[in-house]
């Protein structure tokens, strides 16, 4: 899922095949340069890193129809929004009681 | 003759010590009270005795005095608050002989491993190491002394799992068990697992300290069944560390009994909600969230209502004709699919060790053979990997043997708790194959009979459960066979 080309490439399924091309370019020509921006992209589990080999896998997915279908159907219905971690919940225990009380 | 008072209090001192382990009630406190006046007499006769001895310039009888009448008296105070802080393990080792005359190298070992525990040296744990593999056959002592070992080495986890085991073994030193208990319930605190400790308490499972005591009285009022506020204020002042514990008083948190879980929400399809994006928002749920059984189960349900759902494929197959994407690749697309999120699901249900959905749809259905065929594929290589050791003639200390047949029975209740009744009857075959041949070769070659008799024990209970008439009776009559042991033979009614 984090590796959806979609994801990867910041573009939204239906996208056209030109508007892939062009986009996966201007990333690699961002990333080439060490542009800030371009060096993560957006998940539905958080931000992940971005790389030049990503961007020419996620490109080279999305040519093949069988795996463009596939990225459609993960991303099409993914969130919009990263999920919430949930927190942890706060422990009812005393942490280093243990040792307190002459134990290890 | 004028020592004939003095043994007569000691041994008044003593009953009242073992009579306190055995209550739970208000006798404790009339037990600990008589203890504790017991010993102040004797302490003050002792000291009268030596200033009479230092007076009478006999001071070499005045030093013999205090070590022969004075030490065994505060030897567990001597112990928890001088010896065992020092991390003097050979002291604790000395000391501990005094409290008992029967197998006093138990307490003493338990002791000595105690203190290493608090200052913890490679030296000093082959040292206690030696000591317990001289003592043959393994008893509750020698895994305290393995698990407080273990537990120096900072595996808390393994050290509860050995303490708890030694609930199964036959041999009881009640200084020993005294000690994993107050272990134990030192531990539950610290994790906040006060309907544990509640538990072990109403059970009696481990002779009461009066620090675990105390424990069981705070454990007990977290949960909502605790003792009255001036009982645990009582068992507070009888405590040791009661500075460090006085937190615990002062926050009492009354909630009753544990919040229920929240009910899966059910997995049907509405409008609002197509099956398909709540398929997904429920499985990228699961990696962000703590995944408990019916989050688990309301993910696969979600999953199994998504994938059959006629919308589904009917989207898929008008995308793949949009797309240009070759023949059946709707239907590939689905396998592929199901394939990958059968894969996923199965890694979160071994890594929280999850029993199978209840779902049987298009995920759910291949889920639960996946984990069955896995889980027994797991549990059976491990029950091999036991018995050809054996056959091998890989022969290993006591103390390992005893460790593994723990982890091979964590790791079968594991599978045996998350794949009900069933996985446990497809189980239990290779489980009682291999545990009985071993079972034998331990207490006839290597006459390791507590360690045999657990064993036994264990797998009567599991052939009653799954209802193996002849497993019953074979494990029955192994279980009944007189353990012989350092305190006594133990015969299991």
């Amino acid at each position: 899922m984090i590796a959806n080309p979609f994801f990867v490439l910041g573009l939204p399924p239906d996208t056209s095949r030109i508007e892939l091309e062009r986009e996966a370019q201007k990333l690699l020509g961002m990333l080439e340069l060490g542009f800030a921006d371009a060096r993560m992209y957006a998940t539905p589990l958080g931000p992940q890193p971005r790389t030049a080999e990503a961007v020419r896998a996620a490109v080279a997915a999305l040519r093949d129809p069988y795996q463009r279908l596939v990225a459609e159907l993960w991303a099409r219905h993914a969130p919009s929004e990263a999920v919430a971690a949930e927190p942890e919940p706060p422990t009812a225990g005393v942490p280093g009681l243990r040792a307190k009380l002459g134990w290890r | 003759m004028w020592a004939a008072p003095f043994l007569i209090l000691f041994r008044v001192q003593r009953a009242a010590l073992d009579a306190r382990r055995r209550d739970r009630t208000w006798r404790y406190f009339a037990w600990s009270l008589l203890g504790g006046a017991i010993a102040s007499m004797l302490i003050a006769s002792v000291a009268l005795a030596v200033a009479v001895l230092v007076g009478a310039q006999l001071w070499w009888l005045a030093v013999l005095l205090i070590a022969v009448a004075g030490v065994p008296v505060v030897q567990p105070l001597l112990l928890r608050h001088v010896i065992v802080p020092q991390g003097w393990y050979r002291v604790a080792f000395l000391l501990g002989h005094i409290g008992t005359a029967r197998d006093s190298d138990a307490d003493a070992l338990v002791y000595a491993a105690w203190a290493l525990s608090r200052k913890p040296t490679p030296s000093g744990e082959a040292w206690v190491a030696a000591r317990r593999d001289r003592r043959k056959p393994l008893g509750d002592a020698e895994v305290v002394t393995t698990a407080l070992l273990v537990a120096a080495r900072g595996d808390a986890e393994a050290a509860r799992m050995l303490l708890r085991s030694t609930l199964d073994l036959v041999e009881l030193h009640p200084a020993v068990r005294e000690l994993a208990g107050e272990w134990l319930a030192c531990d539950a605190a610290e994790r906040g697992a006060w309907h544990e400790l509640a538990g072990d308490a109403s059970a009696a499972r481990f002779p009461a300290t009066p620090l675990t005591f105390f424990l069981e009285g705070v454990a007990g009022a977290r949960i909502g069944a605790g003792p009255a506020r001036g009982e645990l204020y009582a068992r507070w002042l009888l405590a040791p560390h009661r500075r460090a514990t006085y937190a615990l008083l002062a926050v009492p948190i009354a909630t009753s009994a544990p919040a229920a879980q929240p009910a899966a929400e059910p997995a049907t399809p509405s409008p609002e909600h197509p099956p398909l994006p709540r398929a997904v928002a429920a499985h990228l749920a699961l990696s962000r969230t703590r995944v408990d059984a019916p989050r688990f189960a309301a993910a696969v349900a979600a999953w199994d209502v998504a994938l059959a759902d006629a919308g589904t494929r009917a989207w898929l197959a008008r995308r793949a004709l949009e797309l240009d994407a070759p023949l059946g690749a709707a239907e590939r697309a689905v396998r592929d699919v199901t394939t990958t999120i059968t894969d996923e699901l199965a890694r979160v249900a071994d890594a929280r060790a999850l029993g199978a959905p209840p779902s049987r749809g298009p995920i759910g259905a291949p889920l639960a053979r996946r984990l069955r065929h896995g889980r027994l594929d797991a549990l059976e290589s491990a029950f091999n990997r036991w018995a050809d050791r054996r056959h091998a003639g890989d022969v290993r200390s006591p103390v390992d043997e005893w460790r593994e047949f723990v982890a091979l029975r964590a790791a079968y209740e594991a599978a045996a708790s998350a794949g009900g009744l069933d996985l446990r009857r497809l189980a239990f075959p290779h489980a009682y194959k291999t545990g009985t041949s071993m079972a034998v070769w331990l207490w006839n070659s290597r006459d390791e009979y507590a360690l045999s008799h657990a064993i036994s024990a264990w797998l009567g209970g599991e052939a009653r459960t799954v209802g193996d008439a002849e497993a019953i009776e074979v494990c029955g009559r192994n279980v009944r066979l007189a353990v012989p042991t350092r305190t006594g033979r133990v015969v299991s009614r």
